[in-house]
């Protein structure tokens, strides 16, 4: 058995320079990872020099220290993303949503360090890593808080599905915190998917079977004794398919909708003069292909007018 | 080399500034009664830039023809404004102004036959119009539009507005210099003819000469000052210092008959020919302004913004803004093709993922060589 070369200093001093270079600033880690990546994946054999600046051995071509700066890249993502969870689940998220749906009682003490721990977990699987990807994008941004409180003022397709369909008495300021718990775990419901069963930009928001998700859900909750079943379930249930008779509770389906306009959320896109804005465009091509990606078609509908009526 | 292009262009773009300027400043010069040191700065300035900008043209010439491109130069790329707004106005107007201020025809004690030199400078004076075109070599010089095809339209469509106005003006300048339609300078040569034919038809050794043209000056106050033919002069308007600090040499008329040299104030037909010019000068300076700020808006608005978007949205993958249609325009050829890029080009972009082009990744290679070297 082959031992697994150690990564030297200077590859690690590199790749924490490269995630650390200003033009990924506005990124999230696992964004600046994926970028990483498709510079060395698109461009290895053009990058034999910076690897022999690094004092790699690129007698036997470009992959081997491609791959060896690709796991530092990795590595260095890794402890971003750990510091930019930590940070994210003590400041976007304050389970104030917890009584309402768990019977009056408040979040445990462990609550928050279990959800870490199912992150992290995502995180070191490549299917849930990149569904993790779109999900961090999401919190990050305050897309959520924009939108919830829009739906909850016009009283239309999502509150009605929410309030009355699923009967959540829920205030917008809780189902925005709902929201970012539903899409935070989402990945995990990815983490026994078999790498390579679908295409590469489609890793992590495939729609998944209903049994599938029964399957798996006594083994994720097992590791989230605090976390109650049917809020893990309703995070798990966002990574189902929308259909119109399926019975898939609204807060699944805006929550599959949120982490996909994560995974195509660009912070540093700049607006052209001529376009439309990044959100309005996003929805309103979502509304053509909400049978496709198996999305609510018409909460897509109600979220493309918020966003065209308020510029967004 | 691409550098000092850059910087040759730069100082063109400033040059041409500079010369609107002083094109409103000749006239104003005139309508606002300028003194002669003032004036003198401006045809000195006026020299040296058709000096410029003829140098210029024959520069570019020059290149164009050492690549084989005399004509695209000429005749594509605009080359005929440069020739145009260059070597007439120098030959026409900048070098004859600029050699009678030399000669010294500023005082009245200069000689009388020199005068008649300046009647050819006031004919060739509606050469001055061809300033105007150097409008047009502002949108070559300077960037306005982010579309190379926003620009090339609005500069195209500019020059041949521009280049009619001028065009135009400077015909019917030429038609009025002729005769052929009525302008102010027939009507008003004619009045003061008549007037100093009235002192000359005393002849030079009347002993009233003085007397008589005090009279009729009286009447006509253009009338400036008499001699008897080489003699010393009999009646005078103002002192000789005065016509030094305020006359130059296309301010005076000069009237010679039965012996007696008379002397007149061109001044109102210059004020006059001066109003119209900058008259001119406004009209095409708001023609520009008007298709730079008000039709090349329009024209990116409706043409370019979208193409651009569109544009982008093909050939970059993760690019997948729609182009934004507004209600008024629905119709328009290029905002059909816009909604069914919208409805029909991203939606099926987006569902072939990766498949849709390349990717505009925010990191280039260059980054990464900078990084590995610790820069």
């Amino acid at each position: 058995m082959r031992a697994v070369q150690t990564i030297p200093d200077p590859v690690n001093r590199f790749a924490s320079r490269l995630l650390g270079t200003p033009a990924l600033r506005q990124l999230s880690a696992l964004q600046k990872e994926e970028q990483a990546m498709a510079v060395l994946r698109t461009n290895g054999a053009q990058l034999l020099p910076v690897f022999l600046s690094l004092g790699l051995d690129v007698s036997r071509g470009w992959r081997e220290p491609a791959a060896l700066v690709s796991r530092a890249i990795r590595a260095e993502a890794d402890a971003m993303m750990a510091s930019e969870v930590a940070d994210l689940l003590s400041t976007r998220l304050s389970f104030s949503f917890f009584p309402g749906l768990a019977g009056g009682r408040q979040a445990p003490e462990r609550a928050r360090e279990e959800l870490r721990a199912l992150i992290a977990r995502a995180a070191a699987h490549p299917v849930s890593r990149n569904a993790l990807s779109g999900s961090l994008v999401i919190v990050r941004s305050d897309i959520i808080e924009k939108y919830i409180p829009q739906a909850w003022v016009r009283k239309k397709y999502i509150y009605v599905e929410i309030s009355r369909v699923q009967r959540l008495t829920i205030s917008a300021a809780d189902l925005s915190d709902l929201t970012r718990f539903v899409v935070l775990v989402r990945p995990a419901a990815y983490l026994f998917v078999t790498p390579g069963e679908t295409v590469e930009k489609d890793t992590g928001y495939t729609p998944l079977q209903e049994q599938y998700i029964q399957k798996i859900l006594p083994g994720i909750a097992s590791q989230a004794p605090s976390l109650p079943g049917a809020l893990l379930n309703l995070g798990l249930r966002s990574s189902i398919g929308f259909t119109a008779t399926g019975g898939l509770e609204a807060t699944a389906r805006m929550g599959a909708i949120m982490a996909m306009r994560g995974r195509a959320l660009s912070p540093s896109l700049v607006v052209d003069r001529g376009a439309d804005s990044p959100d309005k465009s996003w929805f309103n091509v979502q509304r053509r292909n909400a049978r496709w990606h198996a999305l609510d078609g018409r909460m897509l509908d109600e979220l493309y007018t918020i966003a065209a009526e308020n510029g967004w | 080399m691409r550098r000092v292009g850059e910087i040759l262009e730069t100082v063109v773009v400033v040059a041409i500034i500079l010369v609107l300027v002083h094109t409103f400043l000749d006239d104003f010069a005139v309508i606002a009664g300028w003194g002669v040191r003032a004036r003198s700065w401006l045809i000195w300035a006026g020299l040296g830039f058709d000096l410029f900008f003829t140098m210029e043209f024959f520069t570019r010439l020059y290149v164009a023809l050492s690549n084989r491109q005399g004509t695209t130069y000429f005749f594509r790329e605009r080359g005929w404004v440069d020739f145009l707004a260059s070597i007439p106005l120098l030959l026409l107007n900048s070098l004859p102004h600029a050699l009678a201020l030399l000669a010294g025809a500023g005082l009245l004690s200069g000689l009388g036959s020199f005068l008649n030199v300046l009647k050819v400078i006031k004919a060739v004076r509606i050469a001055r119009i061809l300033r105007l075109l150097r409008v047009v070599k502002l949108f070559r010089g300077i960037r306005y539009a982010r579309s190379p095809m926003a620009q090339g339209h609005v500069s195209s469509i500019t020059t041949i507005a521009v280049s009619i106005l001028v065009l135009w003006m400077l015909t019917a300048s030429i038609l009025e210099t002729a005769g052929i339609i009525p302008g102010l300078e027939g009507p008003f040569s004619q009045g003061q003819a008549a007037r100093a034919a009235s002192i000359t038809e005393a002849g030079p050794g009347a002993p009233g000469l003085t007397q008589k043209a005090a009279a009729i000056a009286s009447l006509d106050r253009t009338i400036l000052a008499v001699r008897p033919q080489g003699g010393a002069v009999v009646w005078s308007r103002y002192s000789a210092s005065y016509y030094a600090e305020n006359f130059l040499a296309g301010d005076y008329g000069y009237l010679l008959a039965g012996g007696v040299e008379v002397f007149l104030d061109e001044r109102p037909l210059a004020v006059a020919a001066a109003r119209e010019g900058l008259v001119f000068f406004i009209a095409v300076m708001l023609t520009m302004l008007a298709f730079l700020f008000i039709y090349a808006p329009r024209f990116a608005l409706q043409i370019s913004d979208p193409i651009h978007v569109m544009n982008r949205g093909m050939s970059e993958n993760e690019y997948n803004l729609e182009v934004h249609i507004p209600p008024e325009h629905v119709a328009d050829d290029v905002f059909e093709l816009a909604a069914l890029y919208n409805s029909v080009y991203l939606p099926l972009k987006d569902r072939l993922g990766s498949q849709g082009g390349a990717p505009a990744p925010a990191l280039k290679i260059d980054d990464l060589r900078d990084l590995a070297e610790g820069k």
